[in-house]
Order: C-alpha cells, then sequence, then structure tokens
C-alpha cells in the first residue's frame, strides 16, 4: 500500500510532459538511418548528424528551453522558445535530465555525441542542415554563450 | 524463518525509513542547489537598442500567424513593426547569421514573441514564458 502510494506520488510529481516522445518528421528518407538494425547492430549515426568523441563528458543546454525523448531511440531531442524555427536531435546522450533546462545546465553526458540540426519547413516537416559551430560550442562548454556577447 | 519475516504483511521499520527518505529526496528539488544549474535563470537579455512602448496586439499576433515560413522578413516587419529588442546573433546552421526579435504580448506581459530571421527570410517565431 505504502509503496504504490509512493509509485502514485511520484508518477504525479515528475516530468508528466517531458517524457513524451517528440516524434520528428524528417523531410530527408535515406535508406540508412539510426535508430535502424542493421543485422544485429543499430545504426547510430546517419547523413546529417555530427559525431563527438565526448569520452563520458557532459553536454550542456545551449540555450533555456526543453529536452524531450525522440522517437529514434536512443535520441533526444533539445528546443528552445529563445530559438524558433530550429531543434536540435542529439544521440547517444547517457543519463538525460529530461524536461525543462536552464542555459549551461547539464542535460546528460556521452561517449559520442550525435548532433542533428534540423530546420522547420512550412509543411510541419524538420530538413537537416548544416550545423554551425555556435550552438555545438554551446552544447560542450556552459560558459560558451559568454563569447562575443561579452566583450565590451 | 527467514521466508517468514518476507512474507510478513507488515513493512520493517528499517524499510519504511529507506522509503521515507526516498520519498524526502524526490521531494526536495537540489537542482537549483547545484552550481551546475540555474534554473531561475532569467529569459536571454536583449542586444542593444530596447523600444520600452512596443507590445504586439492580438490583432498582429494573428495576422503574423497567417504568414507561412521562408516568406519575406519585409511582410513580417509590415504586421509586426519594429522589435522590442534583439536576442544575441548566433548562427544555428552554418554560414548564415540568424536574427531574433523579440515582442512581449499586450494582453500577456509575461510571455514574449520570438522571431527568428535569416537575411531576408523568416523562419519561425516561437512563445517564450518568464
Amino acid at each position: 500500500m505504502t509503496l504504490s502510494l509512493l509509485a502514485l506520488l511520484i508518477s504525479g510529481c515528475t516530468q508528466s510532459e517531458s517524457s513524451v516522445v517528440r516524434e520528428v518528421p524528417i523531410q530527408q528518407a535515406w535508406q540508412l538511418e539510426p535508430g535502424q538494425q542493421v543485422g544485429e547492430h543499430r545504426i547510430a549515426g546517419g547523413l546529417g548528424d555530427i559525431s563527438i568523441e565526448m569520452r563520458g563528458d557532459r553536454i550542456y543546454a545551449p540555450f533555456d528551453g526543453e529536452l524531450q525523448p525522440n522517437n529514434v531511440p536512443n535520441c533526444y531531442v533539445f528546443s528552445s522558445p529563445e530559438v524558433p524555427a530550429y531543434i536540435f536531435r542529439l544521440c547517444g546522450l547517457e543519463r538525460p535530465r529530461l524536461g525543462a533546462v536552464a542555459q549551461g545546465s547539464a542535460m546528460g553526458s556521452a561517449d559520442f555525441l550525435g548532433f542533428a540540426t534540423l530546420r522547420r519547413q512550412p509543411d510541419g516537416h524538420w530538413t537537416m542542415v548544416e550545423p554551425a559551430s555556435d550552438v555545438l560550442q554551446r552544447l560542450l562548454d556552459p560558459d560558451a554563450m559568454q563569447v562575443g556577447g561579452g566583450e565590451e | 524463518m527467514q521466508r517468514h519475516s518476507i512474507d510478513s504483511p507488515s513493512i520493517h521499520p528499517l524499510l519504511l525509513g529507506g522509503l521515507f527518505l526516498a520519498f524526502l529526496g524526490l521531494m526536495l528539488d537540489f537542482r537549483s542547489v547545484l552550481p551546475f544549474n540555474t534554473s531561475a535563470a532569467p529569459p536571454e537579455r536583449c542586444q542593444g537598442d530596447v523600444n520600452h512602448e512596443v507590445v504586439l496586439s492580438r490583432e498582429q499576433l494573428a495576422q503574423l500567424l497567417t504568414v507561412p515560413e521562408r516568406d519575406t522578413k519585409q511582410r513580417v516587419q509590415e504586421i509586426v513593426g519594429a522589435p522590442f529588442c534583439s536576442l544575441q546573433s548566433l548562427q544555428v546552421r552554418a554560414g548564415i547569421a540568424a536574427e531574433r526579435q523579440v515582442y512581449p504580448l499586450a494582453f500577456d506581459p509575461s510571455t514574449r514573441l520570438v522571431i527568428l530571421y535569416e537575411g531576408d527570410e523568416y523562419a519561425g517565431y516561437r512563445f517564450s514564458f518568464q
């Protein structure tokens, strides 16, 4: 009885919306995509993903935003109201902190991080674009947002 | 005898204590205490000039929502006018500068609309809740 009450309280108190899987319809349809299985092995990254050797280091929120699970297994979607028209897919994230995340706070860690930048299309699809180093730097260094803004 | 104690309907006091502590831990949000987190951070700061009198009306917002992504910046600016302020310029995709402009909502001052342009192109909007 105590246990069921505890379970009820936990499920009621934490991460209700944040654990909802965010499906991202991607415009480019490739034969081989992350999440697919080839023989006994799963594809971890595909065309459009930048793979970064993280060696277990932390990954930080580049802006105030939200981290949600993605329909691709082992991948997560970061989005921010401060950056309209774009979302970021992070694959390989371990111990992810789902839900609202503040800029510069840790979102998890990774051995290898697969990073993709997706831009919203007028038809509601998302298209993979070439990521810029600005956002990637913010993901890897919580103090990177000071660059450019704090020079005067 | 051991099996008997496991099957016992009453929960061992030690287990109950552990459950209580675990529950207490779940209730307390340590994230705001830890140094790597700044949950209470204010929204991204304005860069450059701030036009304090700028707010977006319901009519302007309704009109903006009819503009499709990829339309011109000029079309959007004819509807919304000059912004309250701009956020730090950055590149989201390589080689293209993203310009972000902010408009507080007249009917909901705690919400602001952020519009993103790339060159002369309107890329999209999002609401930012404070």
